[in-house]
């Protein structure tokens, strides 16, 4: 779903919403005004998180008689809209008072001293016991372990696929792979019985950003035998650069796209094609396999822009399968989004007093995932039944927690992020080989976080 | 001969050399219009390049690491050890030698000559539709070339249509498709330059070639093109400048791929710096960027001046 | 010289053979039709994406064929047309643009007369360096302007983007400037010179007079460089009410390149529209095209 041109108009943004807090003459803003800044997805007709920050924004107002909250939406690729926030954050003349990012993102910008620690609010806010611990994990300075976000939603990954269309091509439902060649042979078997349909989706390439790394890449690279340590290895501190496991995640990339598993390579390749894999190929009926995040249900819902209540009757759901089915038998990637206080905000109080007080209720936070259908990271809205039965696959999505995998929290991540997504991209066009990327990637890593930090893999 | 090179003029009769003071005075006064520029210059351009080659040798990142530390030439020589870096060097100059030295150069003067030869309606034609691909603001351009060179777009019907292969163009051969676009969008600028410097040869030169039994094409080799040699090399000066920057069209036809197989020196930079957020080794990237038109145009002022002596 | 502003090109070029050739044979040239022809060609090249784009933007079939629409429709039209998507974003790109070519084109005029009147030590070094400057990558120079704009609280002003904006085209209003005024004889000025004008004078009512197509060139240039560049606006600016049409068609081909290109085309087109009429308005003033290459022939 990402894009990666430059832009930020937010042609969304509703003009009674006047910036005040920012930009020149901004010094005169009140005590009681705070500025906050969300990602408005590029897909114009996605107005899920405008409409409930609208109507979090008119709670709090309403509790707190003379305060403003301004809402900006920056509306730009995911990674235009990373640039545009740190942007922001470098000064205090244009600095947010609160501001969504990927927890992915957390570490890098601790490093880059933009962000405020919470550790002073956090113990002070009874709440804060009832967040699962991977989830506080993901938003901790790995350097100095204080707390810097409050997270709102995790997710979990796992493949998507079409039930009709597998029942046509004669593969029994309800379908779990044991191995990665169970998916190749099931997307085989599509591409043989089904002309016109795409067998399977696997996010690649540059354009792709964090889907590709994530949905598409690491969802592989975890499940190869090294696991938790195919990428980064925590007990030695030291990304793992030269390893066979990367060789064979990218071979199942090359798998995909050059026996033609995967969809067109341009396609696959182009900008915001996930947006077309929600929207589009998946409720046409055009794509049998998906390896996708717990959302896409926001794709299908009544409030989307081409609501599909089919969905629940054609779509299944399957844990991705470790490469030769090793145990634990299942991988899947977590991730998540939380807010921030920018070490610069001029009204960091105010900020906290709306995250902690009306963003992140129980209440609000469970209402939050429910239309989001994202996965709670409340213990408390985890065990809530109106959260569990509003989005009918959460519980499946749920469950994958067990087994799932978090991204290696450090500054680092983006550049190491990068060169997976180049690799993907050589590969899936041909350009390189698998060895040849996978060397290229093995140099981009050294380059990105130095000799020394780097361990040749074992295996 | 060129307008840069152009003698003294107006100023009237020479001063004695012992009034210094007063002519350094009068050289102040002279120049005080230049001041508006010159402040809007040194603050908005000359400021910030010097700025950029301070990031050039630091390790400042957008985001990752606080502060900056210097790091002497390491950007530099990371750049000249990355393969990706040379093979967006490579790329350049596939691109400002194709479409600007070859490609709107050659085909601007081709035009301009043979526009020369027209009936008036096809002459106001071209001139409109070539005009026009030039006014349209280079996202729109990009766009329309994207769509032009798309699997199932107008270029490949058109192909169908003549029964010649049609293929993938941003695909198969990305520097290619962006080449041309380049050619499509910018070539107006060289035929204007071009069908102004035309005008301007003498008429009595090419009649004196005519009667001594010169052929049109002994005409254009022997009298036109060398009069009109300041303004072709003016003209080179300015487009491979100008495509040596060239970022939106590129970025909007195929951003820098598939691959990285139409990544020219300013999408490479512009990855490192924003999308990396390695602005010290985006901008070292950027001067390398400056030194290169730099060298361009020490070549086509050396021709000039060769010119004016 | 070379600079002076061409009378319209159309006479001189075949002014001689008219008068050399019998016009029987003239008329039949075998040549004369090759080169028609070759030339319409390359017109049809040209002007295929051009159509496509009028096409997609009236056809309710969203494809990149190149067919004609089986039917007709605004509905493109209708989709972009609201304040969001482009009123207040083409207004925002007028404003900026309109103050920026001004600025530019004022400054450039100031600083183009000592540059063509007066010799100077510091001429032709101060004319290459401007010269070269016309080819920076302004990409480049980005984050530090960033962080200038900051320092000074400029950042999200729309004078001051701008005023930026002014600047970075200064270098080539400046050379083109300078050049059209080279072909203003020096003459007028000493007459008027000794009516005793000082040299804001002569330089408002003698020079400005006779350069008007330069100054012409000059806007085209200017304003139609500004209302293209997105990248100066997208970084400098930062409320979303502010940014120019130059960055929403960004986002626009972002957000729909794989579906909707009947909106995106109408969008384009309309973005485009401005620019199209200013050329068409101020060209006409010069007789075609041909004077914005006169000032650019060394």
């Amino acid at each position: 779903m990402r894009s990666r041109i430059v832009t930020a108009a937010a042609l969304t943004a509703a003009t009674a919403l006047a910036v005040t807090g920012c930009g020149s003459g901004s010094s005169g803003s009140s005590a009681k005004s705070i500025k906050v800044v969300y990602w408005q997805n590029l897909d114009s007709t996605n107005k899920l998180q405008a409409t409930f920050l609208a109507s979090m924004v008119k709670e709090f107002t309403k509790a707190n008689p003379g305060t403003k909250v301004t809402l900006v939406p920056v509306t730009a690729s995911e990674n235009d809209y990373y640039t545009k926030i740190q942007l922001m954050m470098r000064s205090p003349a244009t600095a947010p008072d609160l501001v969504y990012e990927d927890t992915a993102l957390i570490n890098s910008d601790i490093a880059g001293g933009y962000l405020k620690p919470l550790d002073a609010y956090t113990a002070k806010w009874s709440d804060w016991s009832q967040y699962a611990d991977a989830a506080k994990s993901a938003v901790t300075g790995s350097s100095d372990g204080k707390v810097y976000a409050v997270p709102d939603n995790t997710d979990t990954r796992g493949i998507w696929y079409n039930k009709e269309l597998f029942a046509k091509a004669g593969i029994s439902v309800p379908w779990q792979p044991k191995t990665w060649d169970d998916v190749l042979s099931a997307a085989k078997k599509i591409k043989a019985k089904l002309p016109g349909v795409t067998p399977l989706n696997l996010y690649t390439g540059q354009a792709g950003g964090e889907a590709s790394s994530m949905q598409g890449f690491e969802m592989l690279l975890y499940g190869t035998p090294a696991g938790d340590k195919s990428l980064y290895d925590a007990s030695q501190k030291k990304w793992v650069v030269g390893s066979q496991g990367f060789k064979d995640a990218l071979n199942f990339v090359h798998s995909v796209y050059s026996e033609g598993l995967g969809p067109a390579k341009e396609q696959a390749l182009g900008a915001n094609f996930g947006t077309t894999v929600g929207t589009e190929l998946i409720p046409a009926g055009k794509l049998a396999m998906d390896i996708d995040g717990s959302w896409m249900p926001n794709n299908w819902s009544d409030s989307a822009a081409k609501p599909w209540s089919d969905w629940q009757k054609v779509m299944g759901t399957a844990a991705m399968p470790t490469q030769n089915g090793q145990a634990p038998g299942s991988t899947s990637m977590s991730g998540g989004w939380a807010w921030s206080i920018p070490a610069k905000a001029k009204n960091a109080d105010l900020a906290w007093k709306f995250l902690s007080g009306t963003l992140q209720t129980k209440t609000n936070s469970a209402k939050w995932n429910t239309v989001n259908a994202t996965i709670a990271v409340r213990k408390d809205v985890a065990a809530d039944a109106s959260y569990l039965t509003s989005v009918p696959t959460n519980k499946f999505f749920t469950e994958l927690v067990t087994d799932t995998h978090y991204r290696p929290g450090l500054p680092a991540y983006n550049q190491v992020s990068t060169a997976i997504q180049k690799a993907m991209e050589s590969v899936t066009t041909g350009q390189a080989s698998v060895d040849k990327a996978a060397s290229t990637f093995d140099n981009d890593v050294k380059a990105a976080v130095g000799d020394d930090k780097t361990a040749e893999g074992s295996s | 001969m060129t307008a840069l090179a152009s003698a003294p003029r107006g100023t009237g009769t020479r001063r004695p050399s012992r009034e210094a003071p007063a002519r350094a005075v009068r050289t102040l006064l002279r120049g005080l219009p230049t001041l508006p520029a010159v402040v809007l210059l040194a603050v908005f351009l000359a400021g910030p390049i010097a700025y950029c080659v301070y990031y050039a040798f630091t390790d400042m990142q957008l985001t990752g690491a606080s502060g900056a530390r210097f790091i002497g030439l390491d950007n530099f020589t990371r750049a000249f050890r990355d393969s990706d870096f040379l093979n967006a060097v490579k790329l350049t100059l596939v691109f400002v030698v194709g479409s600007a030295v070859i490609g709107q150069n050659t085909f601007g003067l081709a035009l301009a000559i043979l526009m020369q030869k027209a009936t008036k309606p096809v002459r106001a034609l071209v001139n409109g539709v070539v005009i026009a691909a030039w006014v349209l603001p280079e996202v729109v351009a990009g766009y329309l070339m994207y769509a032009f060179f798309y699997d199932q777009g107008s270029l490949n019907s058109l192909l169908d249509a003549l029964h010649l292969p049609a293929q993938n163009w941003l695909y198969t051969m990305p520097i290619l498709a962006v080449c041309l676009a380049n050619v499509w969008r910018g070539t107006a600028f060289s035929m204007m330059v071009f069908t102004a410097a035309i005008n301007d040869v003498p008429q009595e030169l090419t009649e004196a070639a005519e009667m001594d039994g010169a052929n049109p094409w002994q005409r254009l080799w022997r009298v036109v093109l060398p009069v009109i040699r300041p303004s072709i090399l003016t003209n080179l000066m300015l487009i491979t400048l100008q495509t040596l920057s060239v970022f939106g069209l590129i970025y909007t036809m195929t951003r820098g791929g598939p691959g990285n197989k139409s990544e020219t020196l300013p999408i490479f930079m512009y990855q490192q710096a924003f999308q990396n957020s390695l602005i010290g080794y985006g901008t070292a990237i950027a001067l390398v960027l400056l030194v290169v038109g730099a060298l361009f145009s020490v070549v086509y002022i050396r021709l000039l001046k060769l010119e004016d002596d | 010289m070379a600079a002076v502003a061409t009378p319209p090109a159309t006479s001189a070029g075949h002014a001689a053979p008219k008068t050399v050739t019998p016009r029987r044979s003239r008329r039949f040239r075998p040549s004369r039709v090759v080169i028609n022809a070759v030339l319409l060609a390359v017109s049809a090249l040209y002007v295929l994406p051009l159509v496509w784009m009028l096409l997609a933007s009236v056809s309710n079939t969203n494809s990149f064929r190149l067919t004609m629409p089986s039917s007709l429709t605004l509905d493109n039209f209708d989709a972009v047309l609201n304040i969001d998507t482009t009123y207040r974003p083409m207004l925002n790109s007028l404003l900026l643009c309109g103050f920026g070519t001004a600025v530019t084109v004022v400054v450039s005029v100031l600083a183009a007369y000592p540059l063509s009147r007066y010799r100077s030590r510091v001429r032709r070094p101060f004319l290459y360096t401007i010269l070269f400057s016309t080819g920076l990558p302004i990409t480049a120079v980005m984050i530090p302007v960033y962080s200038m704009f900051v320092q000074v609280n400029l950042i999200d002003s729309m004078p001051a983007t701008a005023l930026f904006l002014a600047a970075s085209a200064l270098p080539f209003g400046i050379w083109l400037m300078k050049n059209f005024m080279d072909g203003v004889p020096v003459v007028l000025e000493e007459a008027a010179r000794i009516d005793g004008a000082n040299t804001m004078q002569v330089l408002w009512r003698v020079v400005l007079p006779l350069m008007r197509p330069g100054v012409v060139v000059v806007t085209i240039f200017t304003f139609i460089g500004m209302w293209g560049n997105f990248f100066v606006p997208f970084i400098l600016l930062l409320s979303p009410e502010k940014l120019p049409a130059s960055v929403s068609v960004f986002t626009f081909l972002s957000a729909h390149d794989q579906t909707q290109y009947g909106q995106l085309s109408a969008f384009s087109l309309l973005y485009s529209l401005p620019v199209v009429l200013l050329y068409l308005l101020l060209s006409r003033k010069l007789g075609g095209g041909f004077a914005l290459g006169g000032a650019l022939k060394g």
